[in-house]
């Protein structure tokens, strides 16, 4: 019973995760960046796609100063920092560090200039010595669940015997290591701070406040009772299988695909991979080490795991495939965004792996049964199995530092805000990119109603490619909107948009500002 | 030639023919006197003839009286002033806002004055400009001469659509 309570726990973590949508990405600013104002801002927005947790956000002034003066609030999905009344003049930059629902930091800057622009250099925020480490702790942490958890359930329920055993207790002990490791580092690249702040406890507290927090947690409890069942001889089958279902849950817990909408699908397809990876790769150690002891006794042993392997790898392809498609969108992703890349890599390898698998199911169980004494072969090509798992793990630690392109933003429309004390324009630009655009312009008085304008245009030019301005009218939409569709901005690059609402016959407000237009 | 050569050509030959704005003759005007508003209108809109000019009256310039124009109609909008203002020792507080001339056709091309009679209160500010918006309209479109630089500073040679106006001198 004491197992069924571990497991209620175990599920209890799981279902109280936060639910989470993906790695967060900044949609717009005020001011927006690179904008440039007569006066300083009062304060500076950050607007997000969803709700994020603020990591380390700083204002570093045009003097190179960092403002710690700067009061920082976050409200949902926006980050606001109070803005110093007494900002010199020239560009200052506003650099965040946020965690997005799925946990995961996300880290970037804008900057802004009162007067002129001027060169304040953006300070360096990326972490690359943690960065090192934090994939190692990855490949570590999944040492110990794929190796380790699932070598012990492999010996409790289908070895039936004890083998490899110092290999699987030295893979549960890394990754009780890494596990521990991995949250205090999530904790230090959250905040931004130097390793030596671990003797600190605000990584930590930070860390176990993200959605990393629970599904390590869950990843040390599973990989204790991991270390049990290699222990506790009585009881090892049922402690085994009670460390098979925390790894999974674990690796639903969090994470980008187990957070990708929809979630019902998601977690459960997260959590199917994880137990059936642990099945295969558990495998792999003790199967090496049976095979090289007694070669008489083996041919059971393989024969048992070769049935299981079969709906395993049915499992794993299919889990695979099904968050592969979720994540990814396009196939055109697996060659053009990093996400996609690591998963080619990855495909590569599993297709190896396959093979070796095949080739042991096929060719080398059935001449073990034939002749016990050929048992070498089928060894040496579980142990390059071994490689290959090794180097998929290895490859996979790497999405902790790529989004999927599920959640990068090619399609949020480019938001502009003029604001003046006589009115307040706010411009949509979709999709924002190179090629045919279309604008909404929202216009509204200083103080924020609708403005009622006669007529509305729109005039675009780039004086720096001597793209002359383009004029066009736009039309109120039944929104009260004015509405431009099908604007050829043919080149990428700093664009300047000016807009001109008729307001009387005699009297009309024109706004103007830049804004940037990228490429694809 | 290039491409880029010929089309920046193309585009500076196409921005050329907007350099000449509808004006006011004569460069300035001084404040608590008469003051004679002649309006000069050069061309039509990108091409097309001229067929009504509207000129908006601005706040401080008061007893208007709108000149015929051969072969146009003129009509009037009153309304009522910004403040009360003392004219020929009579307090006045309402007037001509606006004057129209229209039902004439004036091609393309072709350069005629609009003349108004006014005068400019001594509340006016010397040393700066005094801009009397004007709405050209014709058979097909309308040019509004209507942008007046922010602050009272001159216009920017950027401004394409600049309000005719006129210099105001101290009073003398």
């Amino acid at each position: 019973m004491r197992i069924g309570a571990a497991l209620a726990i175990l599920w209890l973590a799981i279902c109280s995760a936060t639910p989470a949508f993906a790695h967060a990405s900044l949609a717009a600013s005020e001011p927006r960046d690179g904008a440039v104002l007569t006066q300083a801002p009062k304060r500076v927005a950050l607007h997000f796609n969803e709700k994020v947790t603020a990591g380390a956000v700083h204002l570093i002034d045009a003097a190179g100063k960092l403002r710690d003066d700067a009061a920082v609030d976050a409200r949902d999905e926006a980050i606001v920092v109070a803005v110093p009344p007494d900002l010199p003049q020239g560009t200052s930059i506003v650099s965040y560090r946020v965690i997005s629902a799925d946990g995961h930091p996300v880290a970037g800057s804008i900057t802004f200039s009162v007067g002129a622009p001027t060169a304040t250099k953006a300070p360096d925020i990326t972490n690359s010595g943690i960065s090192g480490l934090i994939w190692l702790t990855r490949v570590g942490l999944y040492l110990g669940l794929f190796a380790g958890i699932g070598g012990a359930f492999f010996i409790n329920w289908i070895a039936r015997e004890r083998a490899a055993a110092t290999v699987i207790a030295a893979a549960l002990g890394i990754g009780v290591i890494s596990a521990v490791g991995s949250l205090g580092l999530q904790g230090l690249d959250l905040l931004g701070l130097p390793l030596s702040a671990l003797a600190t406890a605000a990584p930590w507290r930070i860390a176990l406040g993200t959605s990393l927090g629970p599904s390590l947690l869950i990843a040390i409890a599973a990989l204790g009772f991991g270390i049990a069942a290699m222990r506790v001889q009585r009881a090892g089958r049922m402690l085994s299988a009670v460390a098979m279902v925390g790894a999974g849950l674990a690796l639903a817990a969090s994470g980008h695909a187990a957070t990708a909408p929809p979630q019902a699908l998601t977690r459960p397809a997260v959590f199917l991979h994880g137990v059936g990876v642990a099945l295969w790769l558990g495998a792999l150690a003790p199967l090496i080490a049976i095979l090289w002891g007694r070669k008489a006794a083996a041919l059971p042993i393989v024969l048992r795991f070769s049935t299981v392997a079969v709906p395993v790898v049915a499992v794993l392809a299919l889990t695979g495939l099904t968050l592969a498609i979720i994540q990814l969108e396009s196939f055109g992703a697996l060659v053009e965004t990093k996400y996609g890349i690591i998963l080619s890599i990855k495909l590569g390898l599993v297709a190896i792996l396959l093979g070796l698998a095949a080739l042991n199911r096929f060719r080398l169980t059935p001449a073990l049964a034939r002749d016990a004494s050929a048992a070498q072969p089928l060894s040496r090509s579980i142990l390059f199995e071994c490689a290959a798992a090794l180097g998929i793990l290895t490859v996979v630690a790497s999405w902790r530092f790529t989004p999927p392109p599920r959640s990068l933003l090619p399609d949020a429309p480019l938001a502009v805000h003029i604001h003046t004390d006589k009115a307040m324009f706010q411009v949509l630009i979709a999709p924002g990119r190179v090629g045919s655009d279309s604008f909404v312009l929202q216009l509204m008085n200083g103080d924020g109603s609708l403005l009622h304008a006669k007529e509305a245009t729109l005039t675009l030019s780039m004086p720096a490619c001597g793209i002359e301005e383009i004029e066009r009218p736009g039309v109120r939409g039944p929104d009260g909107f004015w509405h431009v569709a099908n604007v050829p901005l043919a080149v990428p690059g700093r664009w300047h948009m000016r807009i001109d609402a008729l307001v009387t016959d005699f009297q009309k407000i024109t706004l103007e500002d830049d804004f940037d237009v990228a490429t694809q | 030639m290039s491409r880029s050569a010929l089309l920046s050509l193309l585009a500076v030959l196409a921005v050329s023919p907007a350099t000449a704005h509808v004006l006011l003759e004569g460069k300035q005007a001084a404040v608590g006197s008469s003051y004679e508003a002649v309006f000069v209108v050069p061309h039509g809109c990108k091409g097309s003839a001229t067929t009504k000019l509207r000129v908006q009256i601005p706040d401080g310039v008061i007893a208007t009286e709108a000149k015929p124009a051969a072969g146009w109609s003129v009509e009037t909008v009153r309304g009522k002033y910004a403040g009360e203002y003392d004219y020929k020792g009579a307090k006045v507080s309402e007037g001509i806002k606006e004057v129209d001339w229209s039902g004439g056709k004036l091609p393309d091309k072709t350069r005629a004055e609009f003349v108004i009679e006014t005068y400019l209160t001594d509340g006016l500010k010397p040393d700066t400009t005094l801009y009397f918006p004007v709405v050209q309209e014709c058979e097909e479109g309308v040019s509004r001469w209507i942008e007046i630089p922010a602050d009272g500073a001159v216009h920017s040679h950027e401004s394409k659509w600049p309000a005719p106006g006129v210099r105001l001198t101290p009073k003398p």
